[in-house]
């Protein structure tokens, strides 16, 4: 029931996700063994790991085989479980390349009903492994952002105003008149960045919030104010809530806009002029700070529409 | 450390600080010009080492609640991040030092970095 639950779920999800392809997915750490091993040490491997199947290559790391948990059932009835894997192995393996898109992988966990894939170069040496699980991980960190060329991104884009209007977390209308703080962020003067950062952590502290919660908002908010600042070239929004468990900041602007969310989430990737990063910044860590310091984040952007940041914070106990 | 002895060895000129400041006792010291690098590292009490004489190493210092910051390497102190230290209580130090020798001088005297040390 469960298998058939993931598998309904995979196939809703893949139409988002089409154009994530195989090598983001697999997972690179992959245990292989060589032909002259015995089943017993497969199945040994198979116990430790917790995995239900294991490639296998020749010293070229060329993938030659599979031997799954079923071969190792047939060999144990046979009373065979301590021959070389060569002679039990799967032979006609189902591979996947690189490149595969997620429609075409998810096509071929149902068709063959495997457990994992593995994925190879063009001379057939082993660069990975699939398996749903993999998928599922991949997904779901995609989650943590709403990105780029991604068909529910366009449908959100579409009704303009919902993404500036609607919770990118929960999808519920943004109350921001009843925000507990609010700052309007200056795009003119570089030397005021992090001003409403500074106000918001004041005003925490104020409210008696534990400080470690109140640094960790500050430095979140303090990234996503620099980045209005010296990206958007337009001014910028801060809205802060104090709920019950949690507090939620939402920064946003109507400027430029990140033309690759996804790009621009990975350490170290910047866009910034010479004349920002001798002002500081520039470093290519904003969003990952964001990311970093909140317990969750979305970021949504649209070329010349601008950029919605929203970052929930709880406080650990 | 008390950061009298901080000023003294590295020959600072103190431009804001309260009263009694030179009693305070430093652990921690970390040294960059890349103010979102501070925001990754930071540990609160810390003393900030950097050649960015903007008002943003003063406003990033504040928002990990660093103690001070020593600007190393710069000549001249814009009045505006003097000021913005002044305002938000940061304890601001210029030095002529180069900031290689800086951390050097307090590494040898025990400062600790505050990514690999332990929890302050």
């Amino acid at each position: 029931m469960i298998e058939d639950r993931v598998d309904e779920l995979l196939q809703k999800l893949q139409k988002y996700f089409s154009h994530i392809t195989a090598s983001e997915i697999m997972n690179k750490n992959v245990i292989t063994l060589t032909p002259g091993r015995t089943l017993w040490q497969a199945k040994e491997l198979m116990k430790i790991r917790k995995i239900s199947g294991i490639p296998v290559v020749n010293e070229e790391k060329k993938l030659i085989g599979i031997v799954s948990i079923e071969d190792i059932i047939v060999a144990l009835e046979r009373n065979r479980i301590k021959e070389p894997i060569a002679s039990h192995m799967t032979k006609r393996v189902v591979s996947l390349t690189p490149d595969e898109p997620l429609d075409s992988i998810i096509s071929k966990f149902d068709r063959y009903h495997f457990g994992r894939f593995p994925v190879v170069d063009k001379d057939n040496r082993i660069l990975g492994v699939i398996s749903k699980k993999d998928i599922i991980r991949t997904i779901l960190e995609r989650f943590r952002l709403i990105y780029v060329h991604d068909e529910r991104r366009s449908q959100i884009l579409q009704k303009e105003a919902e993404w500036f209007d609607k919770s990118l977390i929960t999808g519920d209308y943004v109350k921001k008149s009843y925000a507990d703080f609010v700052f309007q962020i200056n795009c003119t003067d570089i030397d005021l960045a992090g001003a409403g950062a500074a106000k918001l952590k004041a005003f925490l502290t104020k409210r008696g919030i534990d400080e470690t919660l109140v640094r960790r908002v500050a430095i979140a908010t303090y990234e996503a104010e620099v980045n209005v600042v010296i990206h958007s070239e337009s001014e910028g929004s801060i809205y802060c809530w104090i709920e019950e468990d949690c507090i939620k900041v939402r920064v946003e602007d109507h400027g430029k806009g990140i033309e690759n969310v996804e790009q621009a989430m990975k350490e170290g990737y910047s866009t910034a002029t010479d004349h920002i990063r001798e002002l500081g910044f520039g470093a290519g860590m904003g969003l990952p700070n964001m990311r970093r310091y909140s317990d969750k984040m979305v970021a949504m952007s649209e070329v010349g529409k601008g950029v919605v940041v929203e970052m929930i914070f709880c406080e650990r106990g | 450390m008390k950061l009298k002895r901080i000023c003294e060895l590295l020959n600072c000129k103190i431009l804001s600080a309260m009263e009694n400041f030179d009693e305070l006792e430093i652990k921690y010291a970390g040294a960059a010009d890349l103010m979102s690098d501070v925001l990754a590292f930071g540990k609160p009490g810390m003393l900030l080492i950097t050649g960015l004489n903007s008002p943003q190493a003063v406003r990033t210092a504040s928002v990990i609640g660093a103690t001070a910051v020593l600007i190393v390497r710069k000549e001249t102190i814009p009045e505006s991040t003097v000021e913005l230290a002044k305002e938000l209580g940061i304890i601001l130090l210029h030095s002529n030092m180069p900031m290689f020798k800086a951390c050097g001088e307090l590494y040898k005297l025990g400062l600790k970095d505050p990514i690999s040390s332990e929890d302050a």
